[in-house]
């Protein structure tokens, strides 16, 4: 049965249902489903794609717009619960919130004349391997994409900083701690110094964090069996526009001594223009809201990292909820920022796919 | 065409208010601002959204 008109409880109790399906990253299927269901009783034409993707398609036409969310959350169970307006549990911001938000207005919008609007529930994103935004990228090239990213209701993301993940690995004899040879975990130290220095180095005179080389060591465990003693680290890099990338690694690989080094979960940082239809319909939408709107950088890394480079169309990342929240065990959302932006949104595809859309 | 003055510098800015869009971003050929169209008719400029930083994604 086609569901023709939606409402604000309709649009919460969506939300709410996504956010009691536990999603980790590997482990979406359920919620998947869940929007495949929610799609199709809108009228989307919904499925399950190769990669495990949730993608709900309203409309048909030479024009494509993509509301590019992901369904997966980090680990950790928060009980879902209301607080007056405030919704809590896992992925309430990151990001099922903004994923809803999206796939509300493309509902309630509807098929628009040539223009198919693409709602994408993808996998994966908080790995670093963004499968599900991956597979996407030669399936699609849409004229418009927006991301679902939380942003607040009334600003608009315009980029995310890079990461590079750094694995350290150290095997040597166990020397006498009385001896003069440095013991592993003083040698991963060492590395670990040297690469903040670097960092120091780098990131002086710069006043905003976007433009800086941020480590931060996420792991660091040793172990021996007697003859053989093991140091590993995990470090995780944030890279700025333009890092010097090659330069970076030729010093770890001076610093590393005898230790392995594996690199991986490489994103460049991306900028998207400002000077577009699509930041000209937000920005209009967010004002006749009733809203101030403003633009933000993020110093986290987003599927707008994986397919603004390639798809170079407009895109920008919207979303309801305060990235402050992002992974954390507080994290909530405001049902009543949730609903505004549905509206922003609706605006926006209402603007971008209006006969007096430029083309 | 349509004038509207810049928010900044009170520059006369010319513009055809009928390819302009709202919400649109543009710069001041006085002092360089940029400043976002924010209706059409009448024409009238403001100065262009901030640009903040956040932590997360």
């Amino acid at each position: 049965m086609t569901r023709l008109i939606s409402n604000d409880a309709e649009a919460v109790a969506f939300l709410t249902e996504l956010i009691s399906i536990p999603s980790f990253s590997g482990q979406e299927r359920g919620a998947v489903e869940r929007f495949i269901g929610e799609m199709e009783m809108y009228g989307a034409a919904a499925e399950v794609d190769g990669a495990g993707n949730g993608v709900a398609a309203f409309g048909e036409g030479p024009h494509q717009l993509l509301l590019l969310g992901h369904i997966d959350t980090v680990p950790g169970i928060i009980p879902v619960r209301r607080e007056g307006s405030l919704l809590y549990g896992r992925g309430a911001v990151d990001a099922k919130g903004p994923l809803a938000a999206m796939a509300m207005a493309a509902a309630q919008l509807g098929a628009r004349p040539g223009w198919q609007i693409v709602v994408v529930g993808a996998v994966e994103e908080e790995a670093a391997s963004s499968r599900g935004a991956r597979y996407l990228l030669e399936r699609y090239q849409p004229r418009y994409c927006i991301i679902g990213e939380p942003s607040t209701w009334s600003r608009i993301t315009l980029g995310y900083k890079g990461r590079l993940l750094i694995d350290y690995t150290l095997e040597q004899p166990i020397g006498h701690t009385a001896g003069r040879e440095s013991g592993g975990c003083e040698q991963a130290a060492a590395f670990w110094q040297n690469l903040l220095e670097y960092c120091r180095a780098y990131n002086h005179g710069l006043d905003v964090r976007f433009a800086m080389l941020d480590p931060s060591l996420r792991r660091m465990n040793s172990s021996d069996d007697g003859l053989t003693e093991r140091v590993e680290m995990r470090i995780g890099m944030r890279l700025p526009p333009h890092a010097p990338l090659h330069e970076l690694l030729a010093q770890l690989d001076i610093w590393r001594g005898e230790a392995e080094l594996r690199t991986h979960g490489e994103e460049q940082a991306y900028i998207a223009d400002k000077r577009t239809p699509l930041c000209a319909a937000f920005l209009a939408a967010i004002r006749t809201a009733g809203g101030q709107p403003a633009f933000v950088f993020k110093t986290g890394t987003s599927d707008m990292n994986v397919v603004g480079p390639l798809w170079n169309c407009p895109i920008a990342a919207y979303g309801p909820g305060d990235s402050a929240l992002d992974h954390t065990p507080r994290e909530h959302i405001d049902l009543r920022e949730y609903l505004r932006s549905i509206e922003v949104i609706k605006a926006v595809l209402s603007r971008l796919t209006s006969a007096a859309s430029p083309a | 065409m349509a004038t509207a003055a810049c928010p900044e510098c009170a520059a006369e800015i010319e513009l055809d208010a009928d390819s302009v869009m709202v919400g649109e971003i543009i710069d001041c050929p006085d002092c360089g601002v940029e400043l976002e169209v924010v209706n059409t008719h009448p024409l009238t400029l403001e100065l262009a959204p901030e640009e903040e930083e956040d932590w997360g994604e």
